[in-house]
């Protein structure tokens, strides 16, 4: 089976195809299962795509975090597609999902479940909360008050949740898909750094471009006829649990296992590991202690929060997803280029994001990416 | 072995820092790196064909039963290999060529412990030198068996490596060495196999050899310089080698060495008239004893050997003035004997006093001049001929006596011609003439195959079957002297020679060398006259004018041809002119090589020295070069030391990163740059929207810098995979170049 050659979609294919054709043919396992996937992934994509109208990076990247096992959080304004993008990625993957809007009087219960005494059986009962489904959308997250935000945490990060003092598994997959509203907007919310933490992206959808509003104002007109479902999730009322429709999953949740399975096993070369490491060591430098021997005056300027291990962590994973995504079984710089700013920017930030919209380039971390070499990313001599 | 070394360091680093792959990945060939040993197929038998050449080039020397031992293991390991290659065609041979049966480990060790008995056995039988060759050779047949980790992988090679030197022992003219030179490189490219990332034969070749080339600097300096200290430092000396003329000689002898087609020596006239071919007797030996049967070398002369001070006495008492000496540097060939060859009478040159001691050269009054130690390398002295002087004005009674010694009645019928000749003839000379007359004239023929003598008896020759060659004339003509009363003794030594040089057009200078070969040996006689000394009469040239005045001639060539193959192709090229030429110029080479290479011995370094450093004790330059060896030593180890430790902290470039930096390079000349953020996929874009000419070659570059990079590939794929990107980076090249020109 002919290796399909490591290009990011956006390249001219014809040259590609030229270019490939030199190159010799090398299969194995892997690659195998990457291969397999693809007709998934595309069918994924499309349907996304297909609802989320105008933004195929964003909806890439959604995928990729799912793929790499990690929260999603979606930021934007209101109207921008959040919703819609969580919903539409919970059907097509085939997940059971339940939906919550946070709001400021919501209380850990409210998500988690509670325990009521049944009279009948004579013993207390659990009532499972939205929390024990595949997906959990959690709307306008910012909006709860810090202690319904933290009954997550321990959800997110252990995949289980504890009820009046006992320990439940949550079902797997598991993925909160939390969307949130800029926090200069009344009546939010700051997500502790710790929670942050725990998402593995942070998207922002931004404004559609002309030719997608077009659609949208187009497909908002058909909507009744089409009777799209997942239109009609969306109109539905919260916390509300859907089983999935097997008619709109491309794939089953036993699929998307072993696509993550796959994603886990993508390899990943030296090279990109001290690339990784180069860009989370830039990102340190000003914390660190001046006696340290990367501090160099060019990227003084940069100053941020330093990223953790787990954040590295979590740049890897994305950049295996990414790969995956493009048929590829194996990691390149440009993968991490590409999840970079939404793996890091939101744990980079020192002041809370007045920002939304597509990436600034005046941001910490395409900063940060651009003070890297990738072709010697730890200034080896 | 340095250039070994660091042929390992750099590819061991090499596969270290391309084998970081994701965890799994990563486990898996760390232990690859560290336990577990695996050679593939192919590089097996390279090895097995590698230990059979090195065998190969000792082989002559090895007794035919260990020959035979290492032949059949040879063959075994061929048969296993073979099996083991239909076993799993696809997978690594692993862990030496035995499963770890314990069984099969006992019988190994059973075997080695057998051969080591053996060979301490025949020790005695053949020597030292030989059973120790044996045991080496033993060990580098029976340690492929056991290749099990990478350790003894680097003994094999080495062992070959060492088998490979010590047939240097027995052989070193320039062909047998340019042929373990070969050797030498195919072993280390062996070597270099395991760690390449190609795994192509050629290229590890050609990595080779430029690793030797650079090494070869050092191995210069160390070859003029480094202190040649005997007794270790010398080639064990073999004494079963002993070629040329033996100290007793005894018709039919000489015939056998004249079908040998070996060197004996060299004569260098340097730029002098070349003396014409009937006057090159290169006197060997004096052989002054007979006992009937055999003539010997009379051993009470060895004691007597002030004659050095005779012999100038003799040349300088004459007046010299008018004629100058015929100077010539003669180089020998090992013959594991003591004696050398000049033109008599000839004296020594001492260029300084020193260096004639350490020459360790005795002159002789009989004119023969002997190596006190065996030659067993090639040794050159100069020597200073006086060829119109003549030998030995006076003769002592002693001496008078034992040339007239004959055993009576060994052979009576030459006795009464001789008494007849002696009542016929009064001048001495005269008696010698009619000898010759009767030799010329009365039917005698010379040949290489006579008829057998019965009890070597000269009567028989002389009288029955009249044909011989220049042993039977000169002995019987020796033995008529002698019975005549004429003081007479044999002489042997090499007659002639092939000249080689040429003549320059201009200024008439000839240059060139003479090659004495040992189908050259002669015999000859020599008679007291009273004032005339030792004349040299050759009774051959009685018979066979032909051999005295130029050589072989054609017919007995063909002759002798028939009985031996080396004579015989000898005689074939000799006819076809070109392959004639590229003889004799390869002749040329080798003499150079033998003069300036082999011939650098202990003393030549002690006088270049000297005209480096200027007059000092031996050991005391000796000293001071081996100390300041060890020191320039200590300082490159420790700059290596520092080079190596700043280049495992700077991480060790990758081939494709060298690579595709140098096309980088290329592209900011042409004020192409890359920014240092931008990926090497986006750049590549980048390229293909700016300056399209170039998008086909540099994607493909990409492409393949994209694979090597951060691919997880196999060896093979990665060796592929690097051969692709150097043919794309020429094909990048091109295609630039010629954009540039248009």
């Amino acid at each position: 089976m002919p290796q399909t050659p490591p290009f990011s979609p956006s390249i001219n294919t014809s040259i590609e195809a030229t270019a490939s054709s030199q190159q010799l043919s090398s299969a194995n396992n892997l690659t195998d299962k990457v291969q397999a996937s693809q007709t998934a992934i595309s069918a994924i994509l499309t349907k996304v795509e297909s609802v989320v109208l105008g933004k195929p990076k964003e909806c890439r990247l959604a995928l990729a975090c799912i793929l790499a096992q990690g929260h999603l959080l979606i930021e934007d304004l209101p109207g921008m597609g959040k919703t819609t993008l969580s919903h539409v990625l919970a059907v097509t993957l085939g997940l059971s999902y339940q939906r919550s809007q946070f709001t400021n009087d919501l209380l850990p219960a409210d998500v988690l479940g509670f325990s009521i005494f049944d009279k009948a059986t004579n013993r207390f009962e659990l009532h499972k909360g939205p929390i024990f489904n595949q997906v959990v959308l959690a709307d306008e997250i910012n909006r709860a008050s810090p202690k319904t935000q933290s009954a997550l945490l321990e959800a997110m990060a252990e995949h289980r949740v504890s009820i009046d003092g006992e320990t439940h598994e949550l079902p797997t997959p598991f993925f909160v898909i939390a969307t949130q509203n800029p926090l200069f907007h009344a009546g939010t919310y700051p997500l502790p750094e710790s929670q942050l933490d725990r998402f593995m992206m942070r998207l922002s959808l931004g404004f559609p471009d002309l030719k997608a509003e077009k659609k949208i104002l187009l497909s908002s007109t058909q909507r009744t006829n089409q009777k799209l479902n997942t239109e009609e999730f969306i109109s539905e009322s919260s916390a509300l649990k859907h089983n999935n429709n097997e008619h709109d999953a491309v794939i089953s949740p036993d699929e998307l296992m072993t696509m993550q399975e796959a994603v886990s096993q993508i390899s990943v070369s030296n090279d990109v590991l001290e690339y990784i490491i180069a860009l989370c060591q830039v990102s340190r430098r000003a914390y660190v202690n001046t006696e340290n021997t990367y501090q160099s005056e060019a990227q003084s300027d940069i100053s941020c929060k330093p990223l953790s291990p787990r954040a590295s962590k979590a740049i890897l994973q994305a950049a295996k997803a990414m790969a995956f995504i493009d048929n590829r079984d194996y990691v390149l710089p440009d993968d991490v280029q590409s999840v970079f700013y939404v793996v890091c920017q939101h744990r980079l930030e020192m002041q809370p994001s007045q920002q939304f919209g597509s990436s600034n380039a005046s941001s910490v971390a395409n900063k940060i990416l651009s003070s890297v070499d990738v072709l010697n990313p730890l200034g080896h001599v | 072995m340095m250039a070994n070394k660091k042929v390992q360091s750099r590819f061991n680093a090499k596969t270290k820092t391309t084998s970081k792959k994701n965890a799994k990945a990563a486990d898996s060939t760390d232990t690859l790196l560290k336990n577990k040993f695996c050679l593939n197929n192919k590089h097996a038998w390279l090895l097995w064909l590698c230990q059979c050449l090195n065998i190969g080039m000792i082989a002559v020397e090895l007794s035919t039963w260990m020959l035979s031992v290492i032949t059949l293991s040879l063959l075994w390991q061929a048969i296993l290999l073979n099996k083991k290659q239909n076993l799993d065609k696809n997978k690594a041979l692993a862990s030496g060529l035995f499963s770890k049966s314990k069984l099969a480990t006992i019988a190994l060790g059973l075997f080695a412990l057998l051969g080591c008995i053996a060979i301490a056995l025949t020790a005695r039988q053949v020597g030292l030198l030989i059973s120790m060759l044996h045991l080496l050779c033993f060990s580098y047949a029976l340690k492929a068996f056991e290749i099990k980790a990478r350790g003894d992988f680097y003994q094999l090679i080495l062992l070959g490596i060492f088998v490979l030197a010590s047939s240097l022992i027995f052989k070193q003219d320039l062909a047998f060495s340019l042929l373990t030179i070969v050797l030498l490189i195919i072993n280390l490219a062996v070597l270099l196999q395991y760690f390449s990332i190609e795994k192509r034969f050629v290229s590890d070749i050609k990595v080779i050899v430029i690793l030797l080339g650079q090494s070869t600097v050092l191995a210069v300096v160390l070859f003029l310089v480094f202190p040649r200290l005997s007794p270790f430092w010398q080639m064990p000396t073999n004494k079963s080698a002993e070629t040329g003329l033996s100290d007793s000689v005894k018709p039919g002898d000489i015939a056998n060495l004249t079908r040998s087609t070996k060197l004996a020596f060299r004569a260098d006239f340097d730029q002098q008239e070349l003396p014409a071919y009937s006057t090159l007797y290169w006197r060997a030996m004096v052989l002054e004893d007979y006992d009937g049967k055999q003539w010997t070398r009379n051993k009470s002369k060895d004691k007597t050997a002030t004659s050095l001070d005779l012999n100038e006495e003799i040349i300088y008492n004459q007046d010299t003035s008018s004629l100058s000496p015929l100077n010539y540097e003669i180089t020998v060939a090992p013959s594991f004997q003591k004696y050398l060859f000049a033109l008599a009478p000839a004296v020594l040159v001492n260029e300084n006093q020193q260096s004639t001691e350490t020459l360790n050269i005795k002159a002789k009054d009989d004119y023969t001049f002997m190596s006190k130690k065996v030659i067993t390398q090639a040794k050159s002295y100069q020597l200073n001929s006086y060829l119109w002087l003549p030998l030995s004005l006076e003769l002592s009674a002693e001496s008078k006596q034992r040339n007239l010694a004959y055993p009576k009645g060994s052979n009576p019928k030459l006795e009464q011609l001789a008494i007849t000749l002696k009542n016929d003839y009064q001048k001495p000379k005269a008696r010698a003439q009619a000898v010759l007359n009767i030799i010329n004239q009365q039917g005698y023929a010379y040949t290489l195959q006579p008829p057998l003598l019965s009890d070597n008896s000269l009567d028989q020759f002389f009288f029955d079957t009249k044909s011989g060659f220049c042993v039977h004339y000169a002995s019987s003509f020796t033995f008529i002297m002698r019975a005549a009363g004429i003081p007479a003794r044999m002489v042997t030594g090499y007659l002639g020679g092939e000249y080689n040089g040429s003549t320059d057009q201009e200024s008439g200078v000839k240059t060139g060398h003479l090659s004495i070969y040992q189908y050259d040996a002669h015999a000859w006689s020599e008679i007291w006259v009273e004032d005339k000394g030792w004349i040299r009469i050759d009774p051959t040239g009685a018979v066979d004018p032909e051999r005295v005045n130029s050589g072989w001639s054609n017919e007995l060539l063909q002759q002798q041809s028939s009985l031996n193959n080396d004579l015989l192709s000898l005689y074939q090229v000799k006819n076809i002119e070109w392959l004639n030429t590229l003889r004799l110029q390869f002749d040329a080479l080798d003499y150079q090589w033998t003069r300036w290479v082999i011939g650098f011995t202990a003393e030549r370094q002690y006088d270049l020295l000297k005209s480096w450093f200027g007059n000092m004790a031996s050991w005391k330059l000796a000293l001071i070069i081996a100390v300041s060896l060890v020191v320039s030593m200590l300082i490159l180890l420790l700059l290596l030391h520092f080079i190596n430790r700043t280049k495992t902290k700077s991480q060790n470039v990758a081939l494709w990163q060298i690579l595709y930096n140098q096309a980088l390079n290329r592209l900011a000349k042409q004020g192409i740059d890359k920014p240092i953020s931008m990926t090497v996929n986006d750049f590549a874009k980048h390229i293909r929207e700016q300056y399209p000419e170039l998008a086909i070659s540099f994607t493909r570059l990409t492409v393949s810098y994209n694979m090597l990079c951060y691919k997880d590939l196999s060896v093979e794929q990665k060796g592929k995979q690097i051969s692709l990107m150097k043919q794309q980076y020429k094909d990048f090249k091109q295609t630039l170049n010629s954009n540039n020109k248009s």
